[in-house]
């Protein structure tokens, strides 16, 4: 019985200080965590959609909640003059979310251009969709009223062959760009108009 | 369906966790030198790793996420697989005792064992749902299990053959598995 | 004492090495040699986890009963790796993708629970981390010196920069699976070669 308790005790200590631990370590690299991410993982699907703005949109960026969800909006520059933004949404592949960045010009409504960042979908398929050009370039110029379906589901985007679900994924992720897009339009036009200098 | 199979064909032969990942390589040198016992530990992983397949999947979608400490996932599925093990030890030992003679010995292994524990981060990694993390499970496991056994027919006739003394035992071992996955190798770009 | 202590620590450097002499912990010597760099992140995230499990296990080693001293192991060891996870995460990103699932593997590797149980638990602190460094740093430079056969004859550089001139045909036979296998068994024969003390 006196060995039983002993071991009891032992393991739950041992279980407590472990905890403890993590949760002090995990709170101490949280920060420089998420700045890492966004420096390795975003920061290049960004800059191969902004390839010609004078700023760092890495640097200026502002969040918006939307309903519970947080969302953090890059700011893109022309000759100082804020007029696109950048953000992450995603959509549902053959395993799992896909997360894509896309661009939209604030002046014209129209979109720049869209670039994969994660994605788990089959090698040699679905993956395709992080350097597909052709894929991928469909997007640019779409104003928000266009309908970004793939063309099975009556919009206007062509699958990339073997990847019906992947490009479906894709195409979601984009129209619910365009939904939050619209929807936070006026936020949206206030905080950038804030970064003009 | 075909989902399921394009799936199934990509665990074993394409992503063969042994020969492609990797994975599980402890056994797979210390468990082939016969036959039997490379049979033995193949059936008790597929036992196992199905078993922690599912478990971990569940532990991770309805206790991890939802309350936000996935940092704590390395511990608790290590945990989970280690008394996985000692308890499927103790059932068979008391109501399966056939089954327990064959198995038994292989069962402490497969706590270390990183194919096991791999597939599990593998599964959550990959975000797949509840059906595909245990066709996954299962598949790995056949994969892990198919070569075993074919490693194990190669390395009996090794042993009786004319070997380098330096080249003996573990070195052609290697060796030996490097030629089998290159016939594996074959199966890239199936899927 | 101090010569103790230094037998400890040069045993896992030559007569012992890792996983040469003791073939323990394969799975990361074949999966993360594909390059210098990964080869030695992998083998300094090791040897941090084992000195830190070897000198908790040498200090607890009165108070951990003998029957749940597998389970207390496997919780400390765990806990360590999970703090490197959270580490490299924070400050080597790149790598942390690199070496992905296999730095959670480490709990798994045998060398660590290994070393843990034949060593850590019948010896005193000092020993124990001495052992630990010196099975730590051997197995490094395992990696290391496996990463650059396999670096310089598969891609024909070492630590990205080339080192056959511009007329290398690299055999990308070598950064592949199979490569992995073969290489390891060659040198595992090389070692054979030079002889067992």
């Amino acid at each position: 019985m006196r060995e039983m308790i002993n071991m009891v005790i032992v393991l739950t200590v041992l279980s407590a200080f472990s905890g403890g631990l993590l949760a002090a370590v995990k709170t101490g690299t949280k920060e420089q965590i998420e700045q890492q991410v966004l420096k390795f993982q975003k920061a290049p699907a960004i800059k191969q959609i902004l390839s010609d703005v004078s700023n760092d949109p890495l640097q200026d960026r502002f969040k918006i909640m939307d309903n519970d969800q947080e969302l953090t909006f890059f700011v893109g520059k022309h000759d100082g003059k804020p007029d696109s933004v950048i953000f992450e949404t995603s959509g549902k592949g053959f395993s799992g979310d896909i997360g894509l960045m896309v661009g939209i010009n604030i002046d014209s409504d129209e979109i720049i251009g869209v670039c994969v960042t994660t994605h788990s979908e089959t090698p040699g398929l679905g993956s395709r969709a992080k350097d597909d050009p052709k894929f991928v370039s469909q997007f640019a110029g779409m104003k928000m009223d266009k309908n970004l379906d793939i063309k099975k589901n009556g919009g206007e985007i062509d699958i990339m062959s073997g990847a019906t679900i992947t490009s479906a994924g894709v195409s979601l992720a984009a129209k619910k760009a365009q939904e939050i897009y619209t929807r936070l339009k006026p936020e949206i036009e206030k905080q950038t108009a804030q970064m003009a200098n | 369906m075909g989902d399921y199979f394009v799936l199934a064909i990509s665990c074993i032969f394409v992503n063969n966790i042994l020969l492609a990942q990797f994975l599980g390589n402890c056994p797979f040198l210390g468990t082939s030198k016969k036959m039997e016992t490379a049979t033995g530990m193949a059936m008790a992983v597929v036992f196992v790793l199905v078993l922690a397949g599912i478990i971990t999947w569940i532990t991770d979608t309805y206790l991890l996420k939802p309350l936000d400490i996935e940092f704590l996932r390395t511990l608790s599925f290590i945990l989970i697989i280690a008394s996985l093990v000692q308890f499927v030890e103790m059932f068979l030992k008391k109501s399966i005792p056939a089954l327990y003679a064959g198995l038994g010995i292989f069962l402490p292994l497969i706590t270390t064992n990183c194919a096991v524990m791999g597939v599990c981060l593998i599964n959550i990694n990959e975000e797949y749902t509840f059906m595909q993390s245990l066709v996954s499970s299962f598949t790995y496991a056949v994969g892990f299990g198919l070569a075993l056994i074919l490693f194990a027919g190669v390395r009996e006739r090794t042993i009786i053959a004319r070997v380098p003394k330096p080249l003996q035992d573990t070195s052609i071992g290697l060796v030996t598995a490097g030629m089998i996955a290159l016939s594996f190798f074959a199966f890239k770009g199936m899927v | 004492m101090a010569q103790s202590m230094v037998k400890e620590f040069t045993k896992g450097l030559w007569a012992e090495i890792p996983p040469f002499r003791l073939v323990l912990g394969l799975c990361p010597v074949l999966a993360v040699t594909k390059s210098v760099e990964n080869g030695i992140g992998m083998g300094i995230a090791t040897t941090f986890v084992l000195v830190c499990s070897n000198l908790l296990v040498s200090l607890l080693r009165s108070v951990i009963p003998a029957k749940v001293r597998i389970a207390a192991y496997i919780i400390i060891i765990a806990t360590f790796v999970t703090v490197v996870e959270l580490v490299m995460q924070a400050y080597t990103y790149p790598l942390f993708l690199k070496l992905g699932i296999f730095i959670p593997l480490i709990v798994v590797n045998c060398i660590v629970l290994g070393r843990a149980e034949a060593f850590a638990s019948k010896n005193s602190p000092v020993l124990s981390i001495a052992d630990g460094l010196g099975m730590g740093i051997g197995f490094t430079l395992s990696l290391g010196a496996l990463g650059a056969v396999r670096e310089s004859l598969g891609n024909g550089t070492i630590l990205g920069s080339p080192v056959f001139g511009p007329e290398f045909q690299p055999f990308t036979f070598m950064v592949e699976a199979p490569g992995a296998f073969v290489c390891l068994g060659l040198m595992l024969c090389l070692m054979n070669l030079i002889g067992k003390k």
